[in-house]
């Protein structure tokens, strides 16, 4: 971007809310079996914190990942996912059936590990997503 | 009863911000008023007792102000 966004308010603004957001995202990843949330909108709430980043300050922005590499990183979520179900495929079940997956725990918490690794699977994925199409809109102008 | 009272009211209310949005010649409005009308749109999945979609409508209507916004610079036309 030719002019960045930022002004001393932003920049001051900025580095106080965006710890917040990232701790809000990973909170509702986590602890989206209790309460409203999950891995689309833990994804879409990291995605936002790096969003932010690239409005405000630009192109020496910390967390800019841009173009490709956000769309190969979002590939590797995605890839989290299928693997999951793959492995209790592999295992002699469905896909995701999770109490075949080949971990040594009992299946609650097999349940719960194979529950939270497609979760943040597809938080990857959309977080990803979010930043690539951003960027993409930005473009080359900089 | 009251419930449903809330529930018209707001829809009505969406209404209005999505015709204005539309007939805005002012585009840095008309994208603002998009992000109300989803704020309404909100309320709505709340009075609804759905705050698993609401939650996602919150986060989905910031974003895609967001990205109007980004687009709406590089358009070079700002407020006609």
């Amino acid at each position: 971007m030719k002019k960045v966004y930022g002004s001393i308010i932003l920049d001051t603004a900025f580095r106080y809310l965006i710890p917040f957001i990232l701790l809000y995202g990973v909170y509702v990843l986590l602890h989206g079996e209790y309460s409203p949330g999950g891995g689309f909108q833990a994804g879409a709430i990291l995605g936002i914190a790096f969003v932010l980043d690239g409005l405000v300050q630009g192109k020496k922005a910390i967390l800019r990942i841009t173009g490709e590499t956000a769309v190969i990183i979002a590939g590797i979520g995605t890839f989290l996912y299928c693997f999951v179900g793959i492995l209790s495929m592999l295992s002699g079940g469905n896909f995701l059936e999770y109490s075949l997956l080949p971990i040594p725990m009992n299946d609650v918490e097999k349940h719960v590990w194979g529950i939270l690794g497609i979760e943040t699977g597809v938080c990857i994925c959309v977080m990803f997503t979010i930043i690539a199409i951003f960027y993409a809109l930005v473009g080359k102008e900089e | 009863m009251s419930g449903l009272m809330l529930i018209a009211i707001l829809l009505v209310i969406m209404i209005i911000t999505s015709v204005l949005a539309l007939f805005l010649k002012d585009l840095l409005a008309a994208i603002i008023l998009f992000s109300v009308f989803s704020y309404f749109a909100v309320l709505i999945y709340l009075a609804l007792g759905s705050p698993d979609v609401a939650f996602t409508e919150a986060v989905i209507g910031v974003i895609s102000t967001t990205y109007f916004i980004t687009t709406l610079r590089k358009l070079k036309r700002g407020s006609s």
